[in-house]
């Protein structure tokens, strides 16, 4: 397992030592709870606080905006859940991406069955959100608009600036997933007016169970968990200390590494879809250019999606895959569906994510195992004339 | 269950044995659909009822792939009989345990792929004999073909031949397009069940493709019956061409013997039907087109037990088939619904509904929605409740009359299937669920039988089987179909 090329950093990404090596002072000996008066709890506090100050500083918010969460996900319910039902109770309607991560989608629709009218945003064949379509959805009763603001399995970066200066024209909230984008595409919400984002950790060489939301003063969402009040109320529990200490070096790190993290992504990414596009019947998904600098998404035509992944597995590299496969049949992304990709083709993808540890060499192997894997699975397939 | 796949899986996908075609294959089978994720095909080399070449493809997950490759693995080469024994928990074995939780489908989906590869085998093989019937009488030996309708009845009937140490191959025919999660006996998720029942019992299963020949002998047999004022018999159309041919036509490939079904009803010297010691179960009235060869040949086992048993004999076994409900319906009509079903197979006029002296009553929507006997739907109300007496298709009238125009004292039969000798028909049964009532028996120069009944008997339609019985009740002498009321 220690020499499996890793390749699935959309998935979660490998912890930096530099990150690990700041979390091992608040893992092991005494320790106090943040919310304590002595010492200890001061101590633990301030390294909270110096965490929030590096979270800001990635996103371009204040201190006091960011709160931490156990991840994105739950950063996501806060602002989603919350802002629509802390809503005057005239406004029950909410505005939501069909490209949206199941951490918003699902919120959405729990909103519908707690009554809230969704408007669900079509994309084009790209997984690009139509701007007239989302303005157009817009109403006078609208709670909320969540759009997320780059796609995680086909890597589309959507117009998030242009979509929350719409709410903002509207005095609608505006909620961003940043969880894929965060550390790979600059943002600024003094220059974006989101009202809430995403974030997580593990996804950017931190730790896993940890994640930050951005709040814009002025937004206070109804909180999902009740208890001592922590993070301003809006998530009560004693705070992860190790992982919020985490968090805020991995996002220091991100933003003094970005440019050149993202132009080695970029090359490596490049290189990978060169080399898969030439195979036949290999296509992109997402959109060619405004992509995450990571992210490669392919239709592999005639092969099952957990097939080619755990063919690429035994020879040695880890990838993703779009779709699950259980009893009775296979579900299709709703992403893939929303982009008017066939069952079929739904069920034919693999998403292969870099990172900043990936080298040039891993990527040549893994284009030969990848011309293998699907040469071979193809000879096998019943639905791959060729 | 494991949340992930064993060495053994992964090996299979990485390697798998027999991926691809065998050119002119003795059969083919895919199963599974694109839009689902997971399709596997088998191609099959047969020669001498052994499995020469095996080769088979999949499009599908890890569990698809692995359990095709092992379950190619573990045929090639076998006896058609043994290749049909091998159960998804034969593949699981092979695969080195148990698959992931919600992966179980693909056993499922590549062993009925390679069933479906027999199965196309058997058409092959069969040519016309599949849609015109045969008859032979079998080669003796202790060896059964069982028919599987993936009830209680045909389980048990397996379950009991294989204790009463036969060597069993059991067999479920496809018979028509049923409709998918229905009560019917005939969708192919009953396939799939019976299949899974023989493969619990340890027994080898096989499926044979009757649609055509259950078309032709079946169901246009029984439209068109409504069509000609007929009242058909499905179940007695099916066992005087279809299932004890198929049967015996299997047990002839793989060189078995008997055929069996489960119903309730025995085989006696003769050879004919004898009552089973059930009578409220009795099936004789069904059977008696079953050609005498074929009834040499023919056991069944639950004539000799009361269905009460037989559901405990199920449940002690643990067969999961114990508690399913009683098939009433006829097949093909799961919704019960049958004019319905007929008028969608057929064109029909509206026409008078008349008296017995031809005294225009009042109107009906067509001769189809009619049989003899009936009292509800006839749309004309008089002083006594009318009874639909007679459907007369050419002229498209329905004739009404009271109860007692029903009475009938004389049946002609025709097309009959004897198995002992007319002098011993001293009873007749006319309807179903009925008594036999005496009668003495004259036959024609033309063949047919005049039934001389000792009491009047009501609602006896054309196309209703007649059956005669001994003195005693307790043999079949045979059967026929209706001809007519003779007087």
């Amino acid at each position: 397992m220690t020499d499996l090329v890793y390749l699935d950093n959309a998935a979660t990404t490998t912890l930096d030592p530099l990150v690990l090596e700041s979390m091992l002072p608040h893992l092991g000996g005494r320790r106090g709870n943040p919310s304590s008066l002595h010492a200890l709890g001061s101590a633990a506090r301030d390294a909270v606080e110096e965490a929030r100050v590096s979270v800001a500083a990635l996103i371009g918010a204040r201190p006091e905006e960011v709160l931490f969460s156990s991840g994105g996900t739950e950063s996501d319910a806060i602002a989603v859940l919350g802002l629509a039902r802390s809503a005057p109770p005239d406004k029950r309607h909410v505005v939501v991406s069909s490209v949206e991560h199941a951490a918003v989608r699902e919120d959405a629709m729990r909103l519908e069955r707690e009554g809230f009218e969704v408007s669900w945003i079509g994309v084009d064949g790209d997984g690009l959100i139509d701007p007239d379509e989302f303005t157009a959805a817009l109403r006078p009763d609208t709670a909320l608009a969540a759009i997320i603001w780059a796609n995680n399995e086909v890597g589309t970066v959507e117009p998030v600036r242009e979509l929350a200066h719409q709410c903002l024209e509207s005095g609608i909230p505006f909620h961003t997933d940043a969880v894929q984008a965060a550390g790979r595409v600059p943002i600024d919400v003094s220059e974006v007016p989101v009202s809430t984002l995403a974030m997580s950790a593990h996804k950017l060489y931190g730790p896993q169970g940890v994640g930050a939301l951005y709040v814009r003063d002025g937004y206070s969402p109804e909180p999902i968990v009740y208890g001592g009040g922590q993070e301003k109320g809006l998530r009560s529990g004693t705070q992860n200390v190790a992982g919020i200490v985490g968090l805020g070096r991995a996002a220091e790190l991100a933003r003094e590494e970005m440019d050149e993290r993202v132009a080695q992504e970029r090359t490596l990414r490049d290189r990978i879809l060169a080399g898969a596009e030439a195979l036949p019947n290999v296509t992109l998904n997402g959109h060619r250019e405004r992509r995450l600098s990571n992210n490669v998404h392919l239709t592999v035509s005639g092969v099952e999606a957990e097939s080619l992944v755990l063919f690429l597995d035994s020879l040695g590299y880890a990838v993703g895959s779009g779709s699950a496969c259980s009893s009775g049949g296979h579900k299709a992304s709703p992403v893939l569906l929303a982009m008017g990709r066939s069952e079929r083709d739904a069920f034919s993808v693999v998403r292969i994510t870099v990172g900043k540890d990936n080298t040039a060499e891993e990527v040549e192997g893994f284009l030969a195992a990848f011309g293998t894997a699907v040469a071979q699975l193809r000879e096998l397939s019943p639905l791959y004339a060729g | 269950m494991p949340d992930r796949y064993t060495p053994q899986v992964i090996e299979h996908l990485v390697r798998p044995r027999n991926a691809g075609e065998v050119p002119d294959p003795s059969g083919s089978g895919e199963s599974g659909h694109e839009a689902c994720g997971d399709v596997a095909s088998f191609t099959v080399g047969i020669s001498d009822n052994v499995l020469e070449e095996v080769r088979y493809k999949a499009y599908g997950c890890a569990a698809c792939v692995a359990a095709g490759s092992a379950l190619s693995e573990m045929v090639e080469g076998k006896h058609l009989v043994e290749a049909a024994r091998v159960s998804k928990t034969d593949i699981e074995v092979a695969l080195g345990g148990p698959l992931p939780v919600g992966k179980e489908h693909a056993l499922t989906l590549v062993l009925d792929a390679l069933h479906k590869a027999f199965e196309d085998h058997w058409n092959r093989t069969a040519g016309e004999m599949l849609l015109n019937g045969a008859k032979t009488r079998g080669n003796g030996g202790r060896s059964v073909v069982a028919a599987m309708s993936g009830g209680v009845d045909s389980a048990v009937t397996a379950l009991l031949l294989k204790e009463a140490g036969y060597d069993v191959a059991t067999v479920t025919f496809r018979l028509h397009d049923g409709e998918r999660g229905s009560r019917s006996c005939c969708s192919p998720d009953t396939v799939l069940f019976a299949r899974d029942t023989a493969h619990r019992m340890g027994l080898p299963h096989f499926t044979l493709n009757l649609k055509e020949l259950f078309d032709k002998r079946v169901m246009q047999d029984f439209v068109g019956s409504y069509k000609e004022g007929r009242t058909p018999n499905p179940c007695v159309a099916c066992n005087a061409h279809v299932k004890f041919h198929a049967s015996a036509f299997l047990a002839d490939e793989i060189g078995y013997h008997h055929v069996a079904t489960g119903h309730y009803a025995r085989v006696e010297d003769g050879p004919t039907l004898g009552r089973p010691v059930d009578e409220s179960k009795d099936q004789t009235y069904v059977l008696w087109p079953v050609p005498q060869e074929l009834l040499a040949r023919t056991v069944f086992p639950l004539g000799e037990y009361r269905k009460t048993e037989v559901r405990a004999i199920a449940e002690e076994r643990g067969l999961a088939v114990a508690y399913t409900p009683e098939s009433q319906d006829i097949c093909f009509i799961p919704d019960g619904n049958y004019r319905g079903f007929v008028r969608k197979k057929v064109a029909t006029e509206p026409g008078d509904v008349v008296d017995g002296q031809g005294q225009v009553l009042g109107r009906h929507g067509g001769v189809v929605d009619f049989t003899v006997g009936q009292r509800r739907g006839i749309g004309v109300s008089g002083p006594t409740p009318l009874y639909v007496t007679e459907v007369r298709p050419s002229s498209g009238q329905v004739v009404v009359g009271r109860k007692r125009d029903l009475e009938v004292r004389e049946v002609a039969v025709r097309d009959l299937n004897l198995f002992l000798d007319s002098g011993d028909a001293a009873r007749v049964q006319v309807r179903y669920n009925s008594q036999p009532v005496s009668c003495t028996v004259e036959e024609t120069t033309d063949g047919e039988w005049i039934a001389h009944l000792n009491e009047p008997v009501v609602g006896v339609a054309p196309g209703q089987s007649a059956v005669f019985y001994t003195e005693d009740g307790s043999r079949v002498v045979g059967g026929g179909v209706v001809a007519r009321r003779a007087a």
